[in-house]
């Protein structure tokens, strides 16, 4: 089906119309969301996935703590509506049990966990929509939601996909790019630019690979300039009404008799 | 729905507070108050229908809530291979999230929603309430309307989050127009087939082609134009709400907070279909808890929650179609711009 | 009796990123310089998982920092604080970090040889020894047997209770005591929960409002709001009184006291969603409001009554 589509055509636009280097829309909320610590959802275009983080806390079975670290517990749920052809799948497919894998060992060298030895951390990710690049919303989305849920992490990890179209290399590839041409996914740390993931399902030339491997890392940055802004902007909204609350005219009163109700 | 820890005392005071004259809950609401539902229809796109619901949501960062998304989607079946049957089918399933009910193990979590699907396939799926549009070529092709539901927070009263999401999201279904044709040369089913991905609207999309069985059967079909989203479900306005009564006898109260619904003794989910010139029909009930109830209060019950049900389905209804308007305005824009 | 509205729009409470399309290539420097301003002296700085803060040369790194190639970063969301050569960062919202000392509102969880297991919102239950409560007989009576074997007549699962942080474990769990009259089972009223940011330490958190509630404002976010029982009744005529402490009964409450008791846990839950530190001074100052609107109860939960309540003590989020 996807031959007859033109991945990238003359005018060096892609069949969504972006050019090859261009990444999709993000948007960011990192609202609460139900009884989580944190949570945060991420459309990458059509993409949209929604992580809470549960945790630091006490584990489920005290028989798989660590003693000397928190357990990174993934989950992942793909709602049946998510994709082109509905397909419902259960939370000990196969498909899902490996993307949970990868998810949690990158991000175990990224959560200091020896912090919080006999703990669970627990990520739950919902996959709403998937058109491409789930991987890389996936680990988007539990980077701002470990964030917000105030798991110390040493950086940020932005994911991204990339493609090579004959000899162009792509980025952020949909579900019709990913059909059709090799790809891989890279996860990378910004501040030291250490690559904490990198999957390639596909074949793909050795030289075309570091060229696109490159490429895909730069990408992580401009996505981390997105990720930054959110927090930033959240922390600055959250801090900003705490300190409000914390206006001298308010603290001088801290310091008078608590109990006033006690002449009733 | 889940187990909440509670202690005695909490137990005794949300029970008495119940229990006075007048009686007043942990949040100041009356008995038959809702906490305010939030709704929203067409939240994905992928499907053919779809709703996102909140019971009970605060503002800002206040979070929680009971928050469901549901989505309705078409698949096209063979019936004379036996996968569909004629007339079509309908197929419910509800996800719980880990998220909403952080102290279940799997195996419980499993358990309940399980349970959540068979009390919606039941009463979803049931023959009375069956949708006759979705027959494509008579005792060859028909429709199956997979209804998915997905709880992504549990703040109490799930199973009327459930029903009012599944409502919206069936509602919302939209029907692809198709047009029997017959089979000639592969050329003209092959074109056709080429609009689909470069189509903006992918709703009818892959599921409208199911060309598997191409050389065997004479007869297809085409959607005539991609544009159009088709025709809603047929008698879309008999999908039933549920109400849920808790009974603390002799009082009842709707919409509980986990606290509540850990607190009373009995819960009874009453599901209600509203069909317009025709006398309201109970679809479905259920009685949960470990004690008994007489059967003169069950009938009081039953009338009372028909009538709380109607009020449900009215503003249930009104907000649907105000949601219509909304979309209708939006794509009118977006059309508007895109000339 | 049941109204349906919108959910609120997330462009807006996402604000102006996303709008654009971005290219690798495109360096966007606005969004570079957007924390530079804060860097200014006496103005609070504000600071995302693995940026740098200073040199570890000079400075000392503290909880919610780490040190990599002699700076210190931080490895939350939050704000810097500097105590002479400590850095910290706070995290902006997180679990509950005990401190001992502490004041602390929680829930048996589970019911163990010699110990409780309780949920204080932290990153582990806290712990609390049968040799850290105060048992019937007299407080400072040798712990026995059959005391053992009747735990959960002293507190049983679900139970809730105020404590105090003891101590910690080499594992970072806490433990607690109620070796205090003024701690222990808590009766007469509802538990309402908020980040425990917002709780500062105050000088006392068991707060009298003049409407007839009390408040334990637990560090946790924990706050367990009741019917106020006077000072000399809680402590009881003989000094202890085994049977009040542990009872799970509840004291006969009015229906005034009923109705303040929902009033003030709604406007903590109103406070808590527009993120409003909670101090006494607050809640009094919101509850007057709330009375003098002559609003019913539930009418605070309504978005646009919150909004005018915090507006009101000029507070919370802002737009």
């Amino acid at each position: 089906m996807s031959s007859r589509i033109e991945i990238l055509n003359d005018g060096g636009f892609r069949s969504d119309g972006r050019k090859q280097y261009e990444l999709r829309d993000i948007t960011i909320d990192l609202s609460q969301q139900g009884t989580a610590d944190g949570s945060a959802m991420i459309t990458h275009g059509l993409t949209q996935v929604l992580v809470t983080v549960f945790g630091p806390r006490e584990a489920k079975m005290r028989s798989q703590t660590l003693h000397d670290r928190a357990v990174l517990n993934v989950e992942m749920s793909v709602a049946p509506f998510s994709t082109g052809d509905r397909r419902k799948r259960s939370r000990a497919d196969r498909r899902i049990l490996e993307l949970s894998a990868m998810i949690a060992s990158t991000f175990e060298p990224v959560v200091q966990t020896t912090l919080y030895p006999r703990s669970q951390i627990d990520i739950y990710i919902h996959v709403i929509q998937q058109d491409g690049s789930l991987l890389p919303a996936c680990i988007n989305a539990t980077t701002l939601a470990l964030i917000t849920a105030g798991v110390p992490l040493h950086d940020f990890v932005c994911a991204v996909t990339g493609g090579v179209h004959s000899t162009s290399p792509l980025l952020d590839l949909t579900t019709l790019e990913e059909n059709d041409v090799p790809h891989m996914t890279v996860a990378v740390m910004p501040r030291t630019r250490k690559v904490t993931l990198v999957t390639m399902e596909t074949r793909l030339h050795v030289e075309r690979f570091r060229e696109l491997f490159e490429l895909a890392c730069e990408a992580g940055q401009t996505i981390h300039k997105e990720m930054k802004a959110a927090v930033k902007e959240r922390t600055v909204a959250l801090v900003g009404a705490i300190d409000a609350g914390s206006k001298p005219g308010v603290v001088d009163e801290r310091d008078r008799d608590v109990f006033m109700g006690e002449s009733i | 729905m889940a187990a909440v820890l509670l202690s005695k005392s909490e137990r005794a005071y949300i029970q008495s507070s119940l229990k006075a004259t007048p009686p007043l809950r942990a949040d100041g609401r009356g008995l038959l108050d809702f906490r305010t539902v939030l709704l929203e229809t067409g939240v994905a796109p992928l499907a053919n229908g779809s709703a996102r619901l909140n019971i009970g949501k605060m503002a800002r960062e206040g979070g929680g809530g009971t928050e469901i998304v549901a989505a309705a989607k078409l698949e096209v079946e063979d019936v004379e291979s036996g996968d569909g049957v004629d007339g079509g089918r309908v197929a419910c399933s509800v996800t719980c999230s880990p998220a909403a009910y952080p102290h279940l193990s799997s195996n419980a979590l499993d358990e309940l929603q399980h349970d959540l699907s068979v009390i919606l396939q039941q009463t979803i799926g049931h023959p009375s309430l069956h949708p006759r549009n979705l027959t494509i070529i008579p005792r060859k092709k028909s429709w199956l309307l997979n209804l998915d539901a997905v709880v992504l927070a549990d703040a109490g009263n799930v199973v009327d989050a459930l029903f009012m999401a599944a409502r919206a999201a069936l509602w919302d279904a939209k029907v692809p127009r198709t047009r029997a044709v017959q089979y000639r040369a592969p050329e003209a089913l092959k074109s056709a087939k080429n609009d689909v991905p470069g189509a903006m609207d992918v709703d009818e999309g892959t599921s409208g082609f199911d060309t598997r069985d191409m050389a065997r059967t004479a007869a297809d079909f085409e959607l005539p134009d991609y544009w159009d989203e088709g025709e809603t479900l047929d008698g879309r306005e008999k999908w039933p709400v549920c109400v849920t009564l808790n009974l603390l006898t002799p009082r009842h109260f709707l919409d509980a907070t986990p606290a509540e619904e850990a607190s009373v003794p009995q819960r009874l989910h009453l599901m209600f279909s509203f069909v317009p010139s025709a006398p309201p029909t109970l679809q479905a009930m259920r009685l949960l808890g470990p004690e008994e109830l007489d059967l003169k209060d069950l009938k009081e019950s039953i009338a009372f929650g028909e009538q709380y049900a109607k009020e449900l389905f009215t503003a249930l209804e009104t907000k649907l179609r105000e949601e219509d308007n909304r979309r209708n305005i939006k794509a009118r824009d977006r059309f508007a711009l895109m000339r | 009796m049941i109204c349906f509205a919108s959910f609120p729009a997330t462009s807006d409470a996402s604000g102006s990123y996303g709008t654009t399309r971005h290219h690798p290539d495109v360096e966007d420097d606005v969004r570079m310089d957007l924390d530079e301003d804060d860097f200014e002296e006496g103005v609070q700085r504000l600071t995302v998982p693995g940026e740098s803060i200073t040199s570890s040369h000079a400075f000392m790194r503290g909880h919610g920092t780490y040190v990599d190639d002699e700076e210190v970063i931080a490895s939350v969301a939050g704000t810097v604080e500097r105590v002479n050569k400590l850095i910290t960062v706070r995290a902006v919202r997180s679990r509950y970090n005990p401190e001992v000392g502490d004041l602390v509102v929680g829930r048996i969880t589970e019911v163990q040889p010699r110990r409780w297991k309780v949920d204080a919102n932290s990153r582990q239950d806290a712990v609390l020894m049968l040799s850290s409560v105060n048992l019937p007989g007299g407080v400072q009576r040798r712990k026995l047997e059959s005391d053992e074997l009747q735990m959960r007549t002293f507190f049983e699962e679900g139970d809730l209770l105020v404590a105090e942080v003891q101590a910690f474990f080499a594992d970072g769990a806490m433990s607690l005591h109620t070796r205090s009259l003024r701690y222990g089972k808590l009766r007469n009223g509802q538990l309402v929960t908020v980040p425990p940011i917002l709780i500062r330490r105050l000088k006392s958190h068991f707060v009298s409002l003049p409407c007839g509630v009390d408040l334990i404002l637990g560090l946790n976010g924990y706050i367990w709001v009741s019917k106020h029982v006077k000072q000399s009744d809680q402590e009881g005529e003989e000094g202890f009184d085994a049977e009040a402490v542990y009872s799970n009964k509840n004291d006969e409450i009015d229906d005034a006291t009923r109705a303040a008791i929902a009033r003030v846990s709604n406007i903590i839950k109103v406070l808590a969603s527009h993120f409003v530190p909670l101090t006494d001074a607050v809640l009094l100052e919101a509850y007057e409001w709330a009375v003098d609107q002559e609003n019913s109860v539930k009418d605070l939960l309504a978005d646009e009554t919150g909004e005018n309540l915090v507006a009101s003590i000029g507070l919370g989020i802002r737009p």
